[in-house]
């Protein structure tokens, strides 16, 4: 069991509001993602959950018991650190044990708990070392090993793969998932890097200054976006939007296409770059200038400006023969567009 | 060998060529040498001196002792001198003793003949040598291994209590969040600017009304809380991370296996300066011990070097041996520490 429910969650330090009200539940065995720009809470909400910060209203619930006032160690959770915090006077085999011991679990259990997570995570070889004498992925290995040992009701993870290079990051997200899928625990994953969102999560959170934006898997919040932030943080490149007045369900995009919009007055007009195509000679098409090409081979990516200055992206498969200057005609499947209020929320 | 020699020959100048810094390095290096080192060496080497030698001038170098012989007639050794003779020959004789300005002497293979020589005609036989009196003497005819012991007791207990409440102390003035934090470390630090004069007298009546006066734990207990030891064991916890606190938090510590597990063996390098720094402190300590102690067989070795300093008398020769004695440990200390403080074991496992 793992059902992790917050209720009306608000933190503010020093008077200076960060989390502004959330209400959220974590079904158990869930892989949940919280993520968001630099400074948005996503850290301080799983501090939170953790019990090493104090929510200045609301309630933390944990299987329906409410835990706000319950001290870390109580809570069953466990946490790996963006910084790994392997104790470094510690070797491996004492690190994974230190948790087990301070719960006065007898030593025959400990070891065979430590051995588990060892093979599970190929750490054998390593038990005998400090962590000064670990590479970076093998730290994080550990890190994770120590909250696998103490057998967690969720894991906390705060953007763990950060340190990594790019290479390990991809295979140790990888190893993640699969050790999500052969756990069946809770977890909850931090990170600003939306590429890790998209994989891993069952369930995808995503905060800014303190609110909760969208929560929706991670296809549900490509397909439809709830409002321009989640529409421009999702997906690489960005989305090209377009502002636009709908005047009788019609909207005209720079260049004089017109396109159907649900709603009247002022509205925002998304596109992601890759619903672009080119269009066909005579067919009517959204144009603009191309600035910029960037060939990456499987495919290319043109930076162009439309007819009233507004940047667009275009992910245009193959390699089609384009120049720098020359005027670019675009064509889309109306269905792609989403279409934005001028509160920023989506229109249907 | 090789490697020493090429890097004692080394030189900036170039081929081999003396370049003025090097001039100035040698001078600089041998000079700082001779000052650091040699009234340590001199100490030694004069604390192996008897009496008469250290009073004699010129001052020599290494301690030397006058041959003795034993000649039949006569009980105990008597000293051998190189004496010139009235028709200008050498010999050497034993005194028998000194009348005024003549010494009465006799040659040692020939007994019977007194010869009588000027003193100013006559030098000592002496050979290098040590005069291990001036240890035996104090060590065993003194209370001296008492006044050891004694001093050892003190620094350990000190510097262990010492090392405990400091670092607690300091735990919590890095690690916790609690109002006035500043304020305390600021009125700890400031406490730095409060000289022992200032409060010998009200610490004496401190310490007679708890009953502590003529104890090693009257020694002891006022000086355990030192500013100084905070100040640097805080400084160098708050470079512990946080996270691992939390960490350890999360794996079910108390607050007391986080200092007594975490903290701790992480703060080592600093432990080790400080303990240092309280070893030679509670080792060199004199005017309190002085005031505290009266009793003669609770005297730690400063105390009990100063009775050889009277009004009228200085016994050079013991104060100067018993010196090198009380100076093995703190020396001993520095040897075996000063490792701890180079490696320092926390290269924190945080990236």
């Amino acid at each position: 069991m793992g059902q992790i429910t917050l209720r009306g969650i608000r933190k503010s330090f020093s008077g200076v509001d960060v989390i502004h009200g959330i209400d959220l539940t974590i079904a158990d065995g869930e892989l949940a993602v919280f993520v968001g720009p630099s400074g948005c809470g996503k850290s301080t909400l799983l501090r939170m959950i953790a019990g090493l910060d104090r929510p200045t209203t609301g309630t933390i619930e944990i299987d329906g018991q409410d835990v706000t006032r319950t001290s870390a160690a109580e809570r069953g959770l466990a946490m790996v650190f963006q910084s790994y915090a392997l104790y470094p006077h510690m070797t491996v085999r004492q690190n994974l044990s230190f948790g087990l011991e301070n719960t006065r679990m007898p030593k025959n259990d400990i070891t065979a708990r430590v051995d588990d997570a060892g093979r599970m995570l190929e750490i054998m070889d390593l038990m005998d070392r400090r962590p000064t004498q670990l590479s970076g992925g093998q730290r994080q290995r550990v890190a994770i090993g120590r909250a696998i040992v103490r057998n967690p009701t969720a894991f906390l993870l705060d953007e763990p793969l950060s340190n990594l290079d790019a290479e390990l990051r991809g295979s140790m997200r990888a190893e993640l998932a699969g050790l999500h899928d052969r756990l069946k625990t809770t977890m909850i994953y931090v990170t600003h890097d939306q590429i890790e969102a998209m994989t891993l999560a069952d369930k995808i959170v995503v905060l800014r200054k303190g609110v909760i934006e969208q929560v929706d898997t991670p296809l549900g919040l490509y397909n439809r976006p709830q409002n321009l932030f989640v529409a421009g943080f999702i997906g690489a490149p960005n989305m090209n939007f377009f502002n636009a007045v709908a005047v009788d369900g019609q909207a005209e995009l720079p260049g004089g296409l017109r396109v159907a919009v649900p709603g009247n007055g002022p509205v925002t007009i998304g596109i992601r770059p890759q619903m672009l195509h080119l269009a066909d000679p005579d067919a009517p098409a959204l144009t603009g200038t191309i600035r910029l090409i960037e060939a990456l081979g499987a495919e290319t990516v043109v930076h162009a400006a439309a007819a009233d200055g507004t940047a667009m992206v275009v992910v245009l498969s193959g390699q089609p023969a384009l120049r720098t200057g020359e005027t670019i005609r675009l064509a889309f499947d109306p269905d792609a567009l989403h279409v934005f209020g001028a509160d920023g929320q989506r229109l249907d | 060998m090789s490697k020493v020699m090429g890097f004692l020959t080394a030189r900036r100048g170039h081929g081999g060529r003396w370049h003025w810094t090097d001039v100035v390095t040698w001078v600089w290096l041998i000079g700082g040498t001779i000052i650091m080192f040699g009234p340590a060496l001199w100490l030694i080497s004069s604390s192996f001196k008897g009496p008469a030698q250290l009073a004699e001038f010129p001052p020599t170098l290494l301690p030397y002792v006058q041959e003795l012989a034993v000649v039949d007639g006569y009980d105990d050794p008597l000293p051998l001198f190189t004496a010139t003779l009235e028709d200008g020959t050498t010999q050497v004789l034993a005194e028998v003793r000194r009348v005024g300005t003549n010494a009465q002497m006799v040659d040692p293979a020939n007994p019977e003949t007194r010869i009588d020589v000027n003193i100013a005609d006559r030098t000592p036989v002496r050979q290098i040598g040590l005069a291990t009196d001036n240890y035996v003497a104090p060590l065993v005819a003194n209370d001296f291994v008492r006044y050891l012991w004694n001093s050892v007791f003190v620094t350990m207990m000190a510097t262990i209590i010492t090392l405990l409440t400091n670092s607690m102390a300091a735990f919590a003035l890095s690690k916790y969040d609690f109002r006035g934090r500043n304020a305390v470390m600021l009125l700890i630090v400031g406490t730095l600017m409060v000289p022992l004069s200032v409060i010998l007298v009200p610490l004496y009546s401190v310490v007679n009304a708890t009953g502590l006066l003529n104890s090693l734990w009257g020694v002891i207990l006022p000086t355990v809380a030192t500013p100084t030891g905070v100040f640097l064991l805080r400084q160098y916890m708050l470079t512990i991370p946080d996270e691992l606190l939390e960490a350890a938090r999360m794996d079910h510590a108390s607050e007391w296996q986080i200092y007594w597990r975490i903290v701790l063996p992480l703060a080592a390098p600093a432990l080790a300066v400080l303990a240092i720094f309280s070893v030679v402190w509670r080792w060199n300590d004199f005017l309190w011990p002085l005031i505290v102690l009266s009793r003669r067989e609770l005297y730690t070795l400063q105390v009990g070097l100063n009775t050889y300093a009277g009004e009228l008398n200085v016994q050079w020769h013991y104060i100067l041996a018993m010196t090198v004695v009380t100076m093995i440990p703190v020396v001993l200390v520095f040897l075996f520490l000063q490792r701890f403080i180079t490696t320092g074991i926390a290269g924190s496992g945080i990236k």
